[in-house]
């Protein structure tokens, strides 16, 4: 349980955050201001909220409870599952959309292959974010319940009503900049129980020291690489083609929450340096939220649910006041990733829906305007879905299975239409939908066709293999676009005047 | 085949080179890159707007860190 100094630091971090938030809100007068801050943001804040947006109670509950169960091999996800494709982002992928002016994913997909292309990705983003959100509040309930008593819903809506003010008034901007700040108190909290912790542990030495002689069970625990046979959820094999080549790029490239405020950055070199500066401080997170796992299992060995080896570290050796701090930085984990969510589906609802399909040709103001309403709706969403991952038996491993469902499909989709002039609007169709089906049969028989505990790295990649397979085989039996058509959307062809946004064919 | 039982030959040792020379071959991919490309947008040039270094620097340490472990 937290002291009086504990509730005190928790207190001051969210009226500090919700004051910067809605000071922002004087900065929104249109769409372009509520969805990608007028264009005008520094390549610091946006790497900053990259990572703070990537990092939530998911990584600190859910990561640590991994590092616990399966070692080291976790980190995978952030080192291995975020450079390389960081790097191919930032220096193919991002200046071509942030050169286009683009708002969503989905909405290049429209401009290269067509509108129910774009319809069938948005959709599919908006249903996976508002999944994602319940997720993460029911993540941030069994926290709030361990380490404060608070009843699971009481967690909930307190949450909500929090991050819902200042994300629905200040937009992007909001979300951005109080990213900063919840990123620095993440890394502030995290850090804290990782040193606490190691003090206790005997130090790095005494650390490793007690884990190898836990036996036999525990000798890959500091293995980054597992063998192709483990029955851990991390082969090699699964990750490298299902994490680094599909998973980690689909999720750098593609997801909308992380590549929409690199769009919103001041030029394109500051688009760029974003993604880098992001994968810069991406190499500090395993030490976040991966050790606190680690130091569990030699101070606690034998828990049963390795999600309850954070909260146990926090609550037997975290100080007050210290607490507090961890607290404010658990918080804001949550809070940068959920306000993220919220204000990259408003975008995907109103940019490529609402304007698409339902009401073209309002005014800036009144597109804001959806755009907030659809922050409120999609709020009350995640609070009542959130009960759902109680399904499942690991909280990290259940957003991974909904991340695998569709990242695969959705990355050949992109992937195709970047690099590959010859793909067709009915191939990318095709190939999107095609490959989402896989993905949900592989889900359905997956005790029959996969050996390891939970296969989402191998349905991840198998999916995208069925994607391109099926866009190549459709798009070669299809009609070509002209070459007209596809300037400036594909890498290598020309840009002519009739590919820039403004063209009447986008 | 679905659960790549053809590459369980393959030894963590080379498991390992495998991701290491992915490293490698991702900073020589940067090197390559023109540097016109990498200050497009950059009024005044200065060494540090150079993202080929911010690149380099990023691989060179988790290359290091997938050495050690």
């Amino acid at each position: 349980m937290l002291s009086g100094i504990d509730y005190f630091v928790v207190v001051m971090y969210l009226v500090g955050i919700m004051v910067l938030g809605l000071y922002f809100a004087r900065f929104v007068r249109s769409a372009d201001d509520f969805f990608l801050c007028g264009r005008s943001l520094p390549f610091w804040a946006v790497g900053m909220s990259i990572v703070a947006t990537d990092i939530s109670a998911m990584d600190f509950v859910g990561v640590s409870g991994q590092s616990y169960r399966f070692g080291i091999s976790v980190g995978n996800f952030d080192w291995l599952g975020s450079v390389p494709a960081m790097l191919l982002a930032a220096f193919i992928f991002i200046p071509y959309f942030w050169k286009a002016g683009l708002y969503t994913i989905p909405e290049y997909l429209g401009r290269r292959y067509n509108d129910g292309v774009r319809a069938v990705a948005s959709m599919t983003w908006i249903v996976f974010f508002a999944v994602d959100l319940g997720v993460l509040f029911w993540a941030a309930a069994v926290m709030f319940k361990s380490i404060m008593g608070w009843p699971h819903w009481f967690s909930i809506g307190a949450t909500a009503i929090v991050i819902g003010l200042y994300t629905f008034f200040g937009g992007l901007t909001a979300v951005v900049m109080t990213d900063v700040v919840q990123m620095i108190i993440m890394f502030v909290g995290g850090a804290t129980v990782v040193v606490v912790g190691l003090y206790h542990a005997g130090g790095w030495g005494g650390l490793t020291d007690k884990i190898a002689a836990m036996g036999e069970a525990y000798q890959n625990h500091f293995e980054l690489i597992q063998p192709a046979d483990t029955q851990t959820p991390f082969p090699w094999t699964g990750i490298l083609f299902g994490l680094t080549l599909v998973m980690s790029n689909a999720y750098m490239i593609g997801n909308q929450a992380i590549v929409q405020r690199c769009l919103a950055t001041k030029s394109v070199w500051h688009a760029k340096a974003s993604m880098l500066c992001g994968a810069f401080f991406k190499m500090f997170i395993p030490m976040l939220v991966m050790f606190p796992g680690l130091i569990a299992v030699a101070m606690y060995p034998g828990m049963e649910d390795g999600d309850h080896a954070f909260p146990t570290l926090v609550k037997s050796l975290l100080p007050p006041g210290l607490r507090g701090l961890l607290f404010a930085g658990f918080l804001a984990g949550l809070m940068s990733t959920i306000d993220s969510i919220l204000n990259s589906t408003a975008t995907l609802w109103t940019k490529d829906v609402y304007e698409r399909f339902l009401k073209k040709d309002a005014s800036k103001r009144h597109y804001m305007i959806v755009g907030q309403l659809a922050t409120v709706v999609l709020l009350i969403f995640g609070v009542i879905t959130s009960p759902l991952s109680k399904q499942f038996p690991g909280i990290y491993v259940a957003i991974q299975t909904f991340l695998s469902f569709f990242q695969g499909p959705a990355f050949s989709v992109l992937l195709l239409g970047m690099f590959w002039s010859r793909a067709t609007q009915w191939g990318g169709l095709v190939g999107l939908v095609g490959g989402i089906s896989t993905s949900v049969l592989l889900y359905i028989f997956k005790d029959r066709l996969f050996t390891i505990e939970d296969p989402f790295l191998y349905v991840s990649w198998w999916s995208f293999v069925a994607g391109v397979l099926l866009n190549m085989v459709v798009s070669l039996a299809t009609r070509p676009h002209p070459p007209g058509r596809l300037a400036g959307l594909v890498y290598g062809l020309p840009k002519t005047p009739q590919s820039s946004c403004e063209a009447a064919v986008c | 085949m679905l659960n790549f039982d053809w590459l369980q030959w393959v030894s963590l040792t080379m498991a390992k080179a495998v991701f290491l020379a992915l490293f490698v071959v991702s900073g020589l991919l940067v090197l390559m890159i023109p540097k016109a490309s990498i200050l497009e947008g950059v009024e005044n040039p200065r060494w540090w707007h150079n993202l080929k270094l911010w690149a380099l620097g990023v691989l060179a340490i988790i290359f290091t860190i997938y050495f050690i472990f």
